[in-house]
Parts: C-alpha cells; structure tokens; sequence
C-alpha cells in the first residue's frame, strides 16, 4: 500500500511525460514511409505503427488518401519474419478497414498466413481476412476456413468460427455449408471452442425450431465444457421452452430440471444465468420459482458488487410480477438499502416496495 | 435477449478520464463526439466510487456497466441491459489481469502508454468484433507475448514465465531506445 500512496506523490512530475505527448498525424504519415525501406527495421516499423492505431484511438480521421497509402506501405511489410511486427500489421489493417479493390492487394499475403505453420499466423489471418473479405473471395477461402474449424489448435478453431458468426450476417448460405464442420467442433475438448462452435450451430440453425430443439437435448444430457458454453445452453433451453410451452402441461416443463440442476454449477455466472432463465420462464409456479429465489437470495450478501447487483437487479423484475415469491429475501434486502453502491441500493428500496409490509417499513 | 453474450465496448481511461486505448463494437455510438460523451459520463458517474479491490458496476444509458481501477488507470467493460453482469465482469477480471501481467504488475498510465502496443494486442485477443474470444488472462497474455517465443511452440503450452519474460524484454527495449 505504501508504494500506491509514493506512486501518487511522483505523479505530478510525471503527468507531463507520454510517449506519445505533441504527436501530430502528419509528422506519422511522415515516418510511414519506413514502411518502404527495403532494409525494414522491425522495431521502428512497430513502433510506428503503434503510433498510427494510437491517433486513429484517439477518433484522429485519415483522409482517403492517407488511409490508402498507409494501407499500401504497410502491404510491404508482409516480408519481415518478424511476429511482433505481422501482429501489428494485422491490428492496422483491420483498423483501415480498407476497400474492396485495395483488399486484393493482401489477399495473397494472409492466405498465405492461413495456411501457415505458425499457429499465430493462422488464427490471426483467418480473422483479418474475414473482417475485410467479401463474398467472392470468401468462395475462394471456404475449404481453409472449413479445415481450420476443426483445427487442432484451438485458438485457430476459435478464430474461424468466430469468424463465421460475423459471416453470417453477410453471407449466411456459404456459412451454412459449414454445418458438419462446426458440429464436430461442439464436441471439441477446448472450452473456448466449444463455446464459439455452440454459438454459431445455434445461429445456423436458429430458424429450425426441431433442429434447435434436437441440439438442446442432446447437449443438455452430455457434459458441456466451458461455464460460457453452458450459459449459451440455458438460453437456447429457455427458447425451446418458450417455443414449447403451448404443448405442455403446467407443472410438466421439459427441460426444467436441466436448468435447476444449473443452480448447482460451480461458476457462478452460470448459476445466476440458470436462475435468470428460470425467473423469466412464462407463467413461472412459485414452486419452480423457489430454488431460484434461494440462489439469489445467497448472492444478496455476496462481497462482490457484481453478483449482489445482478440479483438484486433480477428479484426486483420478479417482485414486479410476483411480489409474494421474494419477500423471502426481505431481511437481505433491508441491508442493501445503505450499500455503497448506489445502483444496487436503489433497486433495493424499489423491490422492498413492492414486497414490503409495515413492520419492513418500520424498520 | 442477445443468443450470443456481447461486449459494447472495452475502455480503458486515465484519472482525468482521457483514452489510453478504447474499443467499440456497437453502433451504438456511431461518432467520436458519441463515443466521447459516453466516456465522460461513465467516467464522471464512476469517479468517486471504490473500485480497487472489486470489481464495481452501474446502469448509463441502458447499459450494464462493470469496472476496476488501478492507481491511474480505469477499466470498463459494457454490455447491453439483459446481459449476465457476471460473464461481462469474467470478460473485465481477464482484460485487467492481462494488462497486469503484460505491464508486470506497474498497473499505471505510463507504463501503458509505454506498451500501448501491448494494449491494443490483448484488446484484439479478448474481444472480436463484440463476440468474447478469451477470458483467461493467462492465456490472453501469453498470446500477446508470444512474438519472442519459439513459433513452433503450441500458444497454449506458453507459460506465464514465458509471457512475463516477453513484456519485461520489451520494456527494456522501450528504455533503451527513447
């Protein structure tokens, strides 16, 4: 602590000093030209480029003309082995997000990179080359961006289908042909991964209700890896449910044991993400309500703010509706009418509203 | 509610709540003055609270808000009003302890603008165009230094040895050549 409160006493000498203190855009554009020499200099090149993404940071505007000539220069910087330097290429290119005719002239350099031996190449083009490609050319890399699915590596797998998801906005019919693909890759043994293929097999399929729904039971039997993968599942559960639901008996809700067995989970944004759900269901009973209520209840005296905000957040929606299920968690609630932070106070006094009676308010 | 969790934006301020180094994934300020005003506010309702040891939230403009400060330097991650505060505070945690790890552990605006490009990298490693890419810090520290580790070696064998021993080598190199 003593070395926080010595940092603060030296700040004033240093409040001047940045590296990047009287920059000016032109005197960059100026230095871009290294970009040409033919003996580059990594470090330089680095350095200078750090520079250009600092003043495009800063909502600094390049001109046409000086976007594509920046564009052009960094182009030639394709030669040097060194990684540092490509990432930062990597970086300046998506940030210049240059036009279709100016694209062609990279296209060679990342596939190239795509294909590459080194893991970081790969997984890095694969992402520029889907932020800057269209349509055409996205025909030209599909049988790439299919094998790199279900790369070994999964920061390369994650990179594609990442990469898919925003494709599909743009080009859904290609990206659909990636189904068996993306489908091997949900059984991936890489968190992540499984995480970013469940997100896009869900977006394929998103308007094929029984194929949405055959997903569902078939995750929610087997065992799904990353706590974010699992959240993705609650909410496709919950879509399948409400999608459902004019079929079903009250009391009998399929899948609702899957999601209290989610307030079980040892991370706990799942557990808050499957009382969530639960809370939300339509014509929720105060029986199925109750354990989720309970989970919630616990993280109200949590010391973390987050979790007491996000329960707080969702029992006060619950008390809108049902007032009756949450005066449970009244005496929590009293005592996060002084909390510090004013958010989860606010929604505190607004919930004991709706729940309270004369002796909460006396006390 | 989204079917895919999303991060609106990543920020990181100074204590007089100038960038260091921003990114946007929303459109939802679609010009510099938007995504500045956004900024003051969030750094004007956020300035007086305490967040040094936990991480803090709070509601602007319809957001969910969660950050962490460190001497002078603010952290923010926000996301749309119905998503999981918990998997936008996961996406914070990874984001501050990667910046701590890649600036070892000296958590402060000189450091950063002294490895900027460090700071843009690991921007670039935890979020892709909004969707969550990594929120391990290990890892997405480890990716970012990975340039002076053997190519053939697999990302996810680096340690955080490894990665400390990359931020510290391009620390002095910074040194040496100002």
């Amino acid at each position: 602590m003593a070395q926080y409160v010595k940092k603060d006493d030296d700040r004033d000498e240093e409040a001047e000093y940045s590296p990047f203190s009287g920059i000016e855009k032109g005197a960059v554009l100026q230095e871009a030209r290294v970009f040409n020499d033919p003996q580059l200099d990594s470090r330089r090149c680095s350095q200078v480029i750090t520079k250009l993404l600092y003043l495009l940071n800063q909502g600094d505007t390049f001109t046409k003309v000086e976007a594509t000539e920046v564009f052009f220069s960094v182009t030639k910087l394709f030669q040097s082995k060194d990684i540092g330097l490509r990432r930062m290429v990597y970086l300046i290119i998506k940030e210049l997000s240059p036009s279709a005719d100016e694209v062609i002239i990279v296209t060679s350099s990342l596939m190239k990179d795509m294909n590459s031996k080194t893991d970081v190449y790969r997984a890095n083009a694969i992402r520029v080359l889907c932020r800057i490609t269209d349509g055409t050319l996205l025909t030209q890399i599909e049988r790439y961006l299919k094998q790199a699915i279900v790369d070994k590596n999964p920061v390369v797998a994650s990179a594609a289908l990442v990469s898919g998801i925003h494709l599909l906005q743009t080009n859904p019919e290609i990206v659909k042909r990636w189904s068996n693909e993306v489908q091997e890759a949900v059984q991936s043994r890489a968190a992540l991964v499984q995480f970013h293929a469940l997100g896009l097999l869900h977006q394929i399929r998103q308007n094929d209700r029984l194929a949405v729904s055959k997903l569902v039971t078939s995750l929610t039997k087997g065992t799904v890896r990353s706590p974010l993968a699992q959240c993705l599942l609650i909410r496709y559960t919950s879509q399948v449910i409400r999608e459902s639901s004019m079929n079903s008996q009250p009391g009998d809700r399929p899948f609702y044991d899957y999601l209290e067995s989610c307030l079980r989970h040892k991370s706990e944004m799942v557990i808050f993400e499957a009382a969530r759900a639960i809370t939300e269901l339509s014509g929720v009973t105060s029986r199925e309500l109750t354990p989720a209520i309970t989970v919630l209840q616990l993280f109200l005296s949590s010391s973390k703010p987050v979790l007491r905000f996000a329960a707080v957040r969702t029992l006060n929606k619950v008390a809108m509706t049902q007032p009756m299920a949450v005066t449970t968690c009244n005496i929590d609630m009293e005592s996060l009418i002084s909390d510090q932070n004013r958010s989860i106070a606010t929604l505190a006094i607004t919930t004991l509203l709706k729940t309270g009676n004369e002796s909460g308010v006396d006390r | 509610m989204e079917s895919c969790p999303s991060v609106k934006n990543i920020l990181l301020l100074d204590s007089e709540g100038d960038r260091v180094a921003v990114k946007y994934y929303s459109d939802d300020w679609p010009t510099n003055n938007a995504k500045e005003a956004f900024e003051k506010s969030i750094f004007t309702k956020t300035q007086k609270t305490n967040a040094r040891t936990e991480a803090e939230i709070a509601m602007l403009e319809n957001n969910v808000v969660v950050y962490k400060f460190a001497q002078d330097l603010h952290f923010f991650v926000t996301g749309g009003d119905d998503e999981n505060e918990l998997i936008l505070s996961t996406v914070l945690q990874g984001f501050f302890d990667a910046v701590s790890l890649l600036l070892r552990g000296n958590v402060d605006k000189k450091e950063a603008l002294e490895n900027l490009d460090l700071i843009f990298l690991c921007l670039d490693e935890i979020i892709d165009g909004g969707i969550i890419l990594e929120t391990d810090a290990n890892v997405i520290a480890g990716k970012v230094a990975s340039d002076s580790v053997d190519s053939g070696a697999p990302l996810s064998e680096q340690t955080i040895s490894q990665a400390l021993a990359t931020a510290r080598e391009h620390f002095t190199r910074s040194l040496l050549s100002d």
